[in-house]
């Protein structure tokens, strides 16, 4: 990475990067996820794709020591997948090895995602004891015919047996994901999961509309899923908005909520141009203003040939466009003096699109410019007229 | 050998029939068995040597070859095979290369028998005094007929069938019968060297090396290189640069043109504007007195705005139209300019067909994207001024109130059909406004029906329905009758409170309302939704009469940005910016070229 380097701001190289490590194992695939995961692998198999994490790990921190002072981890996110399917001694390996090269702070959110049924008391409590500090449990529905219909292999009382686990392994900071637009969901089944799930009060919530991509099971049969038209989706996250503020949630982000000081700081890396390096394969990463990602083939990973594909140096200009896109999905919006902090300009360029937009959909102050409620759902709307990622 | 005697050697003629009943593959054999085209390099019907014919299995334009014949006696015969295109919308090509005959194959499919182009064109042929004789064709397959072929050929046609040839083109069988029968039965050209010079034109396209190239057949007298020759619709000379005969795999120049034969020549020409279809050429120096009859320039009966999807590619758009313009004069097309969709043409074609292979050529040959207008027709509007215009756009239609009659064209229309379908297809006509004249049977299973339809409803989907109420075996002809009043009424569209010029049209007005209806809905359809709300509304001058409301946008949203992907959702916004690029702002509302042309594609929810 040293020869290629994109825009970096005044300050240099950040003292904290984010980890992200890709678990891309799963007990069987859902009908919605195009993500990169495999079901039925061995252990031998992913003992070796723990070791090769750990060398890269290894070989990555190297690298970087050469161009200049090597920043500490301030935030582990196992992502999947179904990051719990490793073993506690596996996640112990891989820990182990990011703090002896980059160090792990005191504070560090140490997060691990994790599907109902795919881990007991014994292993939960085991992942305390290592130090992850923060649980992000895939809900997705308190209903059991909307769960058969994603193809989850969890039924509700499954996420109330490992998230009641969780609590009592020690875990005090947990995220739960839920989906809404799913097949035959209505706003009234939506609104009960939201409700249910709210009554539990987990720390953190996530939020995704379902998006039907390609090479999914849903996708190959997209002409006879009887999906929420456009109208009825907005109405959930309308829904979903009223009745988190209720119990005390914050949307802080598009599609994330938490209870005061419970936001995710690895995610908030991502949203508000931090850097952070991603181990595994599919996993992306930002450094030094270049961003990279691994291929999403496992085997090719495992055996260490060349995975590292879409190189690509952000320059300044881009830089600004991707700092405001990413930046606009907080619901504190973009910090102007931040940006010229970073850039030494202010954001003009984008201001001047974005002011002709109405303040029922943007507002713009000395300090912040950020979406309203209502901009935020057809943010794209507006962004793809305001942004210009093109040379 | 005198001129007299080569010209006993001589036989002119054409194939005709309905369409797919095997005129190409018919012409192929021909081809093959006069040893013209061997089979290993025939790819497949030489005649129609347009990819776009190849693939519709139609004959755009006509094209001659020069066939030499041994008959099985030794005599050797020189055959001018002339092809005709074989749709309705060219039939003024198709009488002009039947007169350039001396007499016509009548194809019949045993399995069909004969259709409403075998009719039409065995009409044509009898105009033109042609010796026809019936050709019956597929007689390999199971469900051939030969002998109801037969009747049917002396019944509807009246011209004898008895042991006329019984052959498979696709096989070969028979062939050789088709072959003694031309030399036989068709009759050598008649004409006189020595008179002044008369030349039929049947075709003519340019060629960027030699010019346009003319395909005659000469009547009476010389053509020579050198020669001055004059075009008598027009008056304009040219000096003739070759002459030749077209082989079958190209032009091969000679020394001269003579009574009898079928050629072409070069004069340096630039366009097939100056060398129309039916035209008579003669020599400068020594005119003939009078021209061949039956010329008529070609006359655009349908119109539409055609527009180049990317603005910028106007100018791309206007010179792939002058090539095209360049082989086809019936062709016409003039700048015009369309708040909606910027610059463009308004453009005449003969019909339907003919438009559509000039949008799939622009398209396929010129790399273009485009965004057509509804069709329509050329209306005759007499205004109170006691003026009248010919209104072939419907921005430029007078408003009501200074109208004192609109005329639109009516044809007279020929449908044949299974007797099962004569219900339905005889409502269809009833609902496009025809005029019911007879119904004849031709036999105990078909019928012949005939209505004076107007033009503009025909344009209006008419085949495809036609088609669909009788499972496909209906068939079509017609032609132009002449202008009749009707109560005409201009329907306009409003996005958003403002007009779009592009979406207007003209409409009879008892289906003003269910085509306001029909186009308003399908606009809702296939606009999409915006930051706000937009109305949609169909009126005829200020009064609304059909409204629809898009929607304001509730969701446009990555919710899900995994993993730090940054990647893919810019990807997706810079997407989401070019598919804006290509949208077309009408007033604060923007569509997008497909939604214009979903929305202006002829009705297909009948």
């Amino acid at each position: 990475m040293k020869e290629i380097r994109g825009f970096v701001g005044k300050e240099g190289r950040p003292k904290n990067v984010g980890i992200y490590v890709h678990v891309p194992f799963c007990l069987s695939k859902c009908h919605y996820c195009d993500f990169c995961s495999v079901t039925g692998a061995d252990e031998a198999k992913k003992d070796a794709y723990v070791s090769r994490i750990c060398s890269e790990i290894g070989d990555f921190a190297d690298k970087i020591k050469q161009t200049g002072e090597l920043p500490q981890a301030d935030t582990v996110y196992f992502g999947g997948g179904t990051p719990t399917l490793m073993s506690a001694e596996q996640f112990a390996r891989i820990l182990e090895t990011v703090e002896s090269n980059f160090g792990i702070s005191e504070y560090a959110e140490i997060t691990a995602e994790c599907n109902p049924r795919s881990i007991g008391l014994e292993g939960l409590s085991d992942l305390r004891g290592l130090g992850v500090n923060r649980l992000s449990i895939g809900m997705q529905s308190i209903h059991d015919s909307e769960l058969r219909m994603l193809g989850r292999i969890h039924g509700s009382g499954d996420f109330l047996g490992t998230y009641g686990t969780a609590r009592k392994a020690g875990f005090d900071n947990i995220s739960v994901d839920l989906m809404y637009g799913i097949p035959s969901q209505t706003r009234e089944t939506f609104k009960k999961s939201v409700e249910g799930l709210a009554m539990l009060a987990p720390e953190h919530i996530s939020s995704y509309a379902l998006t039907v991509e390609e090479e999914t099971n849903f996708y190959r049969r997209r002409d006879s899923l009887d999906l929420p038209d456009e109208d009825t989706v907005g109405d959930m996250y309308d829904d979903m908005g009223e009745i988190l503020a209720k119990y005390g949630y914050h949307k802080y982000e598009i599609s994330n909520f938490s209870k005061e000081g419970r936001e995710s700081r690895h995610n908030l890396k991502y949203w508000t141009y931090g850097n952070y390096l991603g181990f595994g394969s599919a996993a992306h990463s930002y450094f030094d203003g270049v961003r990279f990602a691994h291929s999403r083939d496992i085997d090719a990973y495992i055996e260490g040939k060349g995975t590292i594909i879409d190189v690509e140096p952000i320059g300044k200009r881009e830089a600004m466009n991707e700092y405001v896109m990413l930046g606009m999905r907080l619901s504190g919006g973009i910090d102007i003096l931040d940006f010229k902090a970073r850039f030494g300009e202010e954001p003009l360029c984008v201001f001047d699109k974005i002011r002709q937009y109405s303040p029922d959909f943007v507002e713009i102050t000395e300090k912040r410019c950020r979406f309203t409620d209502k901009g935020t759902f057809v943010s794209n709307s507006i962004l793809s007229d305001v942004l210009d990622f093109g040379e | 050998m005198t001129q007299s005697d080569r010209m006993k050697k001589i036989r002119n003629f054409s194939i005709i029939a309905h369409i797919d009943h095997g005129k190409s593959t018919l012409a192929d054999r021909i081809l093959e068995s006069t040893q013209a085209v061997s089979k290993r390099e025939m790819e497949e019907q030489v005649l129609d040597n347009m990819d776009l014919e190849k693939e519709r299995g139609i004959t755009i334009k006509a094209r001659a070859v020069k066939l030499d014949y041994v008959a099985p006696d030794g005599e050797q015969y020189v055959f001018n095979l002339i092809d005709t295109p074989g749709h309705v919308d060219f039939n003024y090509e198709v009488s002009r290369s039947l007169n350039a005959c001396d007499g016509a194959l009548l194809v019949v499919d045993a399995t069909q028998g004969i259709e409403a182009q075998t009719l039409a064109n065995a009409y044509l042929a009898v105009d033109a005094d042609l010796e026809i004789i019936p050709v019956i064709n597929k007689i390999d397959l199971p469900s051939a007929d030969i002998d109801r072929a037969r009747n049917e050929i002396e019944e509807q046609i009246g011209i004898v069938a008895e042991g006329c040839p019984a052959v498979s083109a696709k096989t070969g069988l028979n062939i050789e019968q088709v072959l003694e029968a031309v030399v036989r039965d068709i009759p050598a050209p008649k004409g006189d060297e020595n008179a002044p010079l008369k030349c039929l034109i049947f075709d003519s396209y340019y060629d960027s090396y030699l010019g346009v190239v003319v395909n005659v057949r000469v009547f009476d007298g010389k053509l020579r290189v050198g020669d001055r020759i004059r075009l008598m619709s027009t008056g304009k000379e040219f000096d003739v640069v070759e002459v030749g005969m077209m082989e079958a795999f190209g032009l091969c120049r000679c020394d001269e043109l003579c009574a009898g034969d079928v050629g072409y020549i070069t004069a340096s020409i630039k366009s097939v504007g100056d060398t129309r279809v039916g035209d008579t050429v003669t020599l400068a120096n020594d005119p003939a007195k009078e021209a061949l009859p039956g010329f008529k320039s070609a006359q655009p009966m349908v119109f539409a705005g055609i527009y180049p999807a990317d603005g910028a590619k106007y100018g791309d758009l206007r010179d792939a139209l002058d090539k095209l313009q360049l082989n086809d004069a019936a062709l016409t097309f003039e700048p015009e300019t369309s708040a909606a969709l910027g610059f463009g043409f308004r453009c005449g074609f003969l019909g339907l067909l003919h438009m559509e292979i000039i949008e799939e050529r622009l398209e396929r040959e010129f790399n273009l994207d485009l965004i057509t207008t509804a069709p329509g027709v050329i209306y005759e509007v007499k205004l109170r001024t006691g003026e009248t215009v010919m209104i072939d756009n419907p921005s430029n239609y007078p408003s009501a109130d200074v109208i004192e009659v609109a005329k639109e064209p009516l044809v007279k229309a020929s449908i044949i059909t299974p007797t099962e379908f004569v219900g339905g297809l005889m409502d269809l006509c009833q609902d496009r406004r025809g005029i019911f004249n007879d119904m004849k049977y031709l036999d105990s299973t078909r019928v012949e029906l005939h209505y004076d339809l107007p033009l503009n409803e025909i344009i209006y989907d008419f085949f495809d329905a036609l088609k669909s109420r009788s499972r496909g075996y209906a068939s079509l002809d017609y032609e132009l009758k002449g202008y009749e009043p009707s109560k005409l009424v201009k329907l306009d569209f409003l996005l958003n409170g403002e007009q779009v010029d592009a979406l207007s049209f003209i409409v009879h007005e008892e289906k003003a309302y269910s085509r306001a209806r029909r186009t308003a809905e399908k606009l809702k359809e296939n606009i999409p939704r915006q930051l706000f709300e937009i109305p949609i509304q169909a009126a005829i001058g200020a009064k609304v009469i059909a409204r629809e409301t898009v929607k304001a946008m509730r969701k446009d949203v990555l919710a899900k940005c995994y993993g730090g992907d940054i990647t893919r959702k810019k990807k997706l916004l810079e997407k989401q910016k070019e598919g804006k690029k290509k949208m077309r702002q009408l007033g604060s509302v923007q569509v997008s070229p497909e939604a214009f042309m979903a929305v202006l594609k002829l009705g297909d929810d009948d």
